[in-house]
């Protein structure tokens, strides 16, 4: 057998007291897409940097071809033939697909043979696109064709994928992958796919590494695997794919999970149902640059029921999340919760209607890492809508409730179970799913008549996930009327009663978790109109 | 590799207050350490003697008879400054515009002294008042400019300083304004009118020591604003204004009233500062002149980075200040030459503003570090 194309061999990476990486082998062979499967923050990620020279190793050692070599930064390794496509695009919108393309050339700019070249890679790949077509333009699944191009154009013999399917639609994941098979069988490329989900593990790659935790936990054939036997390895432990489908990606599961579940999460929006609590008609608005966020989107959620969001990124759910944060204004279209009408984009109006929301950047409108943890559990303090008067609080005080404000918060990191040195600790000092948990006690302690949660387990590990996924099931319990927004389909699908999809600023489609199509909900998701007529 | 650095900071997520001040301490005595030998080198390098002009600070600023008082003077206006900076800062504004806001404050103080033709405490408290209206005012434009206009105040504050001192200059050559009315000496020098004695602030003589019994008042005000700050609701959303203004907005601060009730209040200190100096007689003997400020705006706004905007820790800290400026009017005893001690002086204020700005990156990057989630 011929040396592998690029082998790690003890591969270690500490950040302070974090071991990212922990003594890591990894061999990539020619011919073959080697799926790279773990969790969020198992350490895929790093290793992936390693061998791409955006993280220098602690310890170990890269052989390239079987020769020893250090990767310093990604032009080196660019210079032995690796290439990477990152899970965030790096591509800059008001340019056109051929300059991104060469773009960090360091040659004579040739616009002709660049985009001679666009169109002989997308030829040879099957990857159609324009080489004149303005990345502005282009949705989520073309702007990856294009880092793909951008990628392939210095003819790499390894190329590796972060999480390539995080912003496709399942029809696009399935082209991607055919490409993918198409590099290895025709060119030998060595490929590595690194995903947290299950199925298209399966579905593409011909060998499986497994880590948890900073290690390689172990190591299969794709045809000797399966999904329950993968995701116990992942995990650490066996776990039902039926509650573990959101954080694994594994929609058959969820698929015959579905019908056995249907009952107990029971009443979906009979026509005689409860009337919504949210109710947003026809909603318009406009980014800063002028650029449509909402086209004329309406949405009602009843008490009690979790809607589910889906869609691809970047086809309104933030604008939906920030119209609910009170951060957007509408130009047209209205807002009512319950019996009142908050005035959109007021600062705080949403809060006061009782609007709770999980941000899908806690970070941004979530929570503010310089406060503590304490006066992160009691951001939310609305004053009086009508007296408006700056120097008090809902209550009519003028002086900071400290005492009352540490009680109430000790009681929140008890009974949410937040992980925390004490309630005076800086927020920052917490890691992501505390930071949530802080995020989501606060929004849930207000008893809040919509709770509104966009991407809530986005970069959390499995129990966090699990965490979130039960205490937004235990609101909707309660009678509290869930709006989910998500881009991840799984997640949706495990948690929603109702789905409704958003494209292009408005809702393109319904349908209950009952009469679940999973095909036409992509088509939904990819904008084919037709299919919502049907 | 910034990577690693951000990296290592993401996993130190334990919080050590003890440590954490060893930390700050440490990178202070470092800092003043490198200065001292600088200044030292510096001096010996040009033929003087650093003893000896270590000596003449200390000299002018606390040791000579008296010297406490005028130290003391100085530090008033300072720490008011740094107080409106405080409070601007915190609400995660820029204003570098206070010595324009002062000197607007100390002509408007100046107006009403000049024009009442009375005098006592209630004219003395109109005086003052009239110095907050004038540095609340010109700092008002910055905000009606970055809530109206999306302008950033930290251009606005800046370039009204240069407006502030043309329109109090043209008020300083018209008699109907700021103008002394006196025939003789009027249309030579651009000067007010000299302050009646009875509206004059009180001083008080303590050691030997003269003082303008306003300390007290910037005392008291630097411990109203550290209470605001900590324990009320108005301070709260100052703050969170300051550190998330879109969390803030989410949870009912308003922008415009919070950011542009900061900015306001930030002049209205300054404002004060001016109408204190102008009736506090340690600056031009009651009397506006043009560049009448004396850079007490622009190092107030030091006094406030160095304090890390820390209210009671400015107080401390616009002595020291006060203390360099008038420690300085003594160096020329030293015969070493007048630019080489503004070096050392130069040397010493940066080894002030260096840890600062060491803490704030490393702050930065911090929370950077944290907000990129852990890997």
């Amino acid at each position: 057998m011929t040396s592998p194309a690029a082998e790690l061999r003890g591969i270690t990476k500490r950040f302070g007291a974090v071991v990212a990486c922990d003594n890591v082998d990894l061999a990539l062979q020619r011919g073959e897409i080697h799926g790279i499967l773990g969790e969020n923050g198992a350490g895929k990620s790093t290793l992936m940097k390693v061998l791409i020279g955006l993280v220098l190793p602690d310890a170990g050692a890269i052989r390239i071809d079987g020769e020893q070599r250090r990767i310093r930064d990604p032009a080196e390794a660019a210079e032995l033939g690796i290439g990477m496509v990152h899970q965030h695009f790096s591509l800059v919108e008001p340019l056109t697909v051929w300059e991104n393309v060469i773009l960090g050339e360091r040659t004579r700019l040739d616009a002709a043979a660049a985009r001679r070249r666009v169109g002989e890679i997308s030829e040879r790949y099957g990857l159609a696109i324009d080489p004149d077509e303005r990345i502005s333009d282009l949705s989520a699944g073309l702007r990856q064709r294009v880092e793909i191009i951008k990628c392939l154009r210095r003819d790499p013999a390894i190329v590796i994928l972060d999480e390539p399917t995080s912003v496709l639609t399942p029809g696009e994941s399935e082209q991607l992958f055919e490409v993918l098979r198409l590099v290895v069988e025709r060119e030998n490329k060595a490929v590595a796919l690194v995903s947290h989900k299950l199925d298209e593990v399966l579905a593409a790659t011909d060998r499986i590494t497994i880590m948890r935790a900073g290690a390689v936990v172990d190591r299969r054939e794709t045809g000797d695997a399966d999904a329950p036997g993968l995701a116990r390895a992942m995990v650490g432990r066996p776990v039902s794919l039926r509650s573990a489908g959101a954080a694994l990606g594994h929609i058959e599961g969820l698929e015959d999970g579905v019908a056995a579940s249907e009952p107990e999460a029971g009443n979906g929006p009979e026509a005689t149902g409860p009337p919504p609590v949210l109710s947003i008609r026809d909603a318009r608005a406009r980014g800063r640059d002028r650029r449509t966020l909402l086209d004329g989107l309406s949405l009602d959620v009843r008490p009690g029921e979790i809607v589910g969001v889906a869609g691809v990124e970047g086809n309104g759910q933030a604008a939906l999340s920030d119209l609910l944060s009170s951060l957007l204004p509408l130009e047209g279209g209205t807002v009512r919760v319950r019996d009142e009408r908050p005035l959109p984009g007021r600062p705080g109006a949403m809060a006061a209607a009782g609007v709770a929301v999980v941000p899908a950047d806690r970070h941004e409108s979530g929570c503010v890492l310089d406060m503590t943890v304490a006066e992160n559990l009691t951001l939310v303090s609305p004053p009086r809508a009508r007296t408006g008067r700056a120097l008090l609080d809902s209550a009519g005080r003028a002086i900071l409730d400290r005492t009352g404000r540490r009680a109430h918060a000790e009681r929140l990191i008890e009974q949410f179970g937040i992980q925390t040195p004490g309630a005076d600790a800086p927020m920052w000092s917490l890691s992501g799913g505390n930071q949530q948990r802080v995020v989501l006690a606060r929004e849930l302690s207000g008893d809040p008549a919509v709770l509104v949660a966009a991407q809530p387990t986005r970069g959390l590990d499995v129990g966090a996930i699990e965490y979130v996924s039960e205490r937004l099931r235990e609101a909707a319990a309660d009678g509290v009327a869930v709006l989910l927004i998500s881009t991840e389909l799984e997640e949706v699908l495990d948690l929603a009663d109702r789905i409704v999809v958003i494209f292009r600023g408005r809702i393109v489609g319904e349908m209950d978790r009952a009469d679940l199509d999973v095909e036409r909900l992509g088509l939904l998701m990819s904008g084919a109109q037709e299919a919502a007529a049907s | 590799m910034t990577g690693v650095d951000a990296g290592a900071g993401a996993g130190d997520v334990r919080y050590d207050r003890a440590r954490e001040g060893a930390t700050v301490l440490g990178i202070y005595l470092t800092s003043i350490a490198v200065a001292l030998v600088v200044a030292a080198l510096v001096l010996l390098a040009t033929g003087g003697s650093w003893t000896s002009v270590l000596s003449a600070l200390l000299d002018g600023s606390v040791r000579g008879p008296g010297r406490w008082g005028t130290t003391i003077g100085v530090a008033i206006p300072l720490l008011l400054v740094a107080l409106g900076t405080i409070v601007n800062a915190r609400a995660g504004l820029v204003n570098l515009g206070q010595e324009g806001q002062l000197f607007v404050g100390a002509a408007f103080g100046t107006y009403v002294a000049t024009h009442i033709g009375a005098g006592g405490p209630g004219v003395l408290f109109l005086i003052m008042l009239a110095g907050v209206a004038g540095g609340a005012i010109w700092a008002g434009i910055a905000a009606v400019l970055r809530y109206q206009r999306r302008m950033p105040e930290v251009l606005t504050t800046l370039l009204l300083v240069f407006v502030a001192s043309q329109a109090v200059g043209y008020g300083l050559k018209n008699k109907n304004l700021l103008l002394d009315p006196t025939p003789d000496q009027a249309n030579r020098n651009l000067i007010s009118e000299r302050l009646r004695p009875d509206t004059r602030l009180p001083r008080l003589d303590w050691f030997g020591n003269e003082f303008p019994m306003t300390a007290f008042v910037a005392l008291l005000m630097a411990v109203l604003v550290a209470l605001v700050l900590r324990w009320t609701i108005v301070g709260f959303r100052l703050q969170m204004l300051g550190r998330g203004p879109r969390t803030a907005h989410r949870a009912g601060v308003s922008e415009a009233r919070y950011g542009g009730l900061a900015l306001v209040a930030s002049g209205a200190f300054c404002g004060l500062a001016g109408a204190f100096m102008l009736a506090g007689g340690d600056f031009g003997n009651y009397r506006l002149t043009p560049n009448y400020p004396v850079n007490i705006g622009w190092e107030g706004l030091l006094v406030a980075l160095v304090a890390r905007n820390h209210p009671l820790v400015s107080i401390p800290v616009a002595f020291v200040f006060a203390g360099l400026r008038t420690g300085s009017g003594f160096l020329a005893a030293t015969g070493v030459d007048r630019d080489i001690t503004k070096v050392v002086q130069a040397l010493l204020v940066l080894a002030l503003l260096v840890p600062p700005a060491v803490l704030f990156v490393r702050n930065r990057r911090r929370a950077l570090a944290a907000a990129a989630e852990r890997v």
